[in-house]
């Protein structure tokens, strides 16, 4: 058995040295994943999940890259040595895996410029969702109907991104077409004391009502009004339903399109006394 | 600068609500506050919180022996937490004289939480407020905060008010600044907010700072109005780490 242990590799390295290295990187990563697993416990609720997620990948990565650096000179390398040989394999391994290198590197940009972060509803390339998680190779997102996308690094880096909750609070606006005969003042009075009473429409910016244009079927009032990007939805669908409610109950009406047609020449019309029938 | 006296605002006070805000035993509580009404019943090993004001809410609280603790909290709770930060909007502008300080009382609204404590700790039942609550931005989209909007007039002397919808805070203006200065409104980060009580008031006690016309500095201070007052449980303390300075600079404009 001490034989097998003291049997040379290659220069001095013994089977026993790659087995302390494989023991202590085995032993590195389970202290990685327990230090990593217990600060995640512990501040899950108390750090935002983009930066907790970022600080857990490079506790766990450091920990690995800490340990492996330890064990080199029990495999006869250093470092220097190490920095030469991987210049020079970076080149010929960058060439060999170009696309994943080019994903890695844009994976560190986008760590870098942070235009999306862990939990944000973004459109991507006509993909939609909330980001999962932001890996160095690729991104995860999680579509609105629950499916798993993964995309490359790379197309998210050189994609055009809109991220819906980016900035603290959105806009949104409404179109309500109410009859000609309606009072437009009263309409506009009733719209502004519902979005007085809602809490997530912000007091400021100031939100707008105003008669916009004079339609072909319906005076058209435009609503617009800010909420905080984090509520925005819930509001715009609360807020619509509730200002069609509130006008019908005031007597104001949503008209169905509608066109005045004139003949030409008199058009005659012959009632009928049969009940329903017209001619 | 006319301040609003304090007899402008009604006091509302009934011996039924007097004591609301304290200690209650968990055994055959019952609390009425404005439209709210609260109680406990037992159902089989557990305790059954009902909160009713038209809509009803219920919890059950699995406890053998604990008492409730009701008390004004930060008000950024209701109808749900999207922010930590405060704006009191002065009704009246206010005017700093140039390397100044004064003291002047504006309002702030009330929440007001259940607590139960029971083994050495405590756990939130419920929070209401019977104020309709408001949020706006103080600032631009891309940078700015949302905050707890509210609206109050300064007074001079300690207003009194309905203790169960509006607090008293006191508010040192500070102008460091050699110019005149007029303040619109004061924006406070909700972390550092101390909150006391007693069978009349709801009180705290801030400090703005204004640096430059532009520029101002909020905090809050841990400054009872009488020495017998009841420090409020508080809700933003110990639930994000305590990097950040609980200063908050208004740098958008006051």
């Amino acid at each position: 058995m001490i034989d097998v242990l003291n049997y040379k590799l290659y220069g001095d390295v013994t089977v026993y040295d790659v087995a302390v290295v494989v023991f202590v990187m085995a032993f590195a990563t389970i202290i990685a994943k327990i230090v990593t697993t217990n600060l995640r416990r512990a501040l899950i609720d108390k750090m935002r999940r983009d930066q907790l997620e970022l600080m857990l990948k490079i506790i766990y990565f450091g920990i690995i890259i800490i340990a492996f650096i330890a064990v080199l000179p029990a495999l006869g390398l250093n470092l220097s040595g190490l920095l030469v040989a991987g210049g020079i394999t970076g080149i010929i391994l960058g060439f060999a895996s170009q696309s994943v290198v080019s994903n890695l590197v844009s994976g560190i940009f986008l760590l870098w410029e942070k235009p999306i972060k862990i939990g944000d509803q973004i459109s991507i390339d006509g993909v939609m969702g909330f980001v999962e998680d932001v890996n160095v190779l690729s991104t995860i997102i999680r579509t609105y109907d629950g499916l798993y996308v993964r995309i490359p690094n790379e197309k998210l880096f050189t994609s055009n991104i809109t991220n819906y909750v980016a900035h603290i609070a959105r806009r949104f606006e409404y179109v309500i077409g109410i009859r000609y005969s309606d009072d437009a003042e009263k309409a506009i009075k009733i719209i502004k004391k519902l979005i007085e009473e809602h809490p997530f429409v912000l007091k400021n910016p100031e939100p707008q009502v105003f008669v916009d244009n004079l339609g072909e079927s319906s005076v058209n009032i435009i609503v617009r009004v800010w909420a905080p990007s984090t509520e925005w939805y819930s509001v715009k669908m609360e807020m619509l339903w509730k200002i069609k409610t509130e006008l019908e109950k005031n007597g104001i009406e949503i008209p169905f399109p509608q066109r005045v047609v004139w003949f030409a020449n008199e058009l005659r019309a012959n009632v009928s006394k049969e009940e329903g029938r017209q001619t | 600068m006319a301040f609003e006296t304090s007899d402008k605002k009604t006091f509302i006070q009934t011996k039924q609500r007097d004591k609301v805000f304290g200690y209650h035993d968990i055994e055959g509580f019952q609390a009425e506050i404005g439209e709210y009404r609260m109680r406990t019943e037992r159902t089989g090993p557990f305790y059954r919180y009902i909160r009713e004001n038209g809509d009803k809410i219920e919890k059950d609280i699995s406890v053998e022996k604990g008492r409730f603790i009701i008390n004004p909290v930060e008000p950024v709770n209701t109808p749900k937490n999207v922010t930590n930060f405060l704006q009191i909007k002065f009704r009246k502008p206010f005017l700093a004289e140039p390397k100044s300080s004064v003291d002047v009382y504006a309002t702030f609204p009330v929440e007001i939480a259940v607590f139960i404590a029971a083994k050495k700790s405590v756990g939130i039942v419920d929070i209401f407020s019977l104020q309709k609550p408001k949020y706006t931005l103080y600032g631009n989209p891309r940078d700015g905060i949302i905050c707890r909007y509210w609206e109050s007039d300064l007074y001079s002397e300690i207003p009194r008010l309905d203790r169960y919808r509006e607090g008293v805070i006191k508010l040192r203006i500070v102008n460091s600044d050699t110019e005149w200065i007029e303040v619109k409104n004061a924006v406070f980060d909700i972390y550092g907010m101390k909150i006391y009580y007693n069978d009349e008031i709801v009180y705290s006690s801030a400090s703005i700072n204004i640096i430059s016309p532009k520029v101002a500095e909020t905090k809050f201070i841990e400054q009872p109005l009488e020495e017998k007052m009841r420090k409020a449980l508080e809700l933003y303390t110990a639930r994000r780490i305590a990097v950040t300075a609980l200063k908050f600079v208004m740098e958008w404009g006051l």
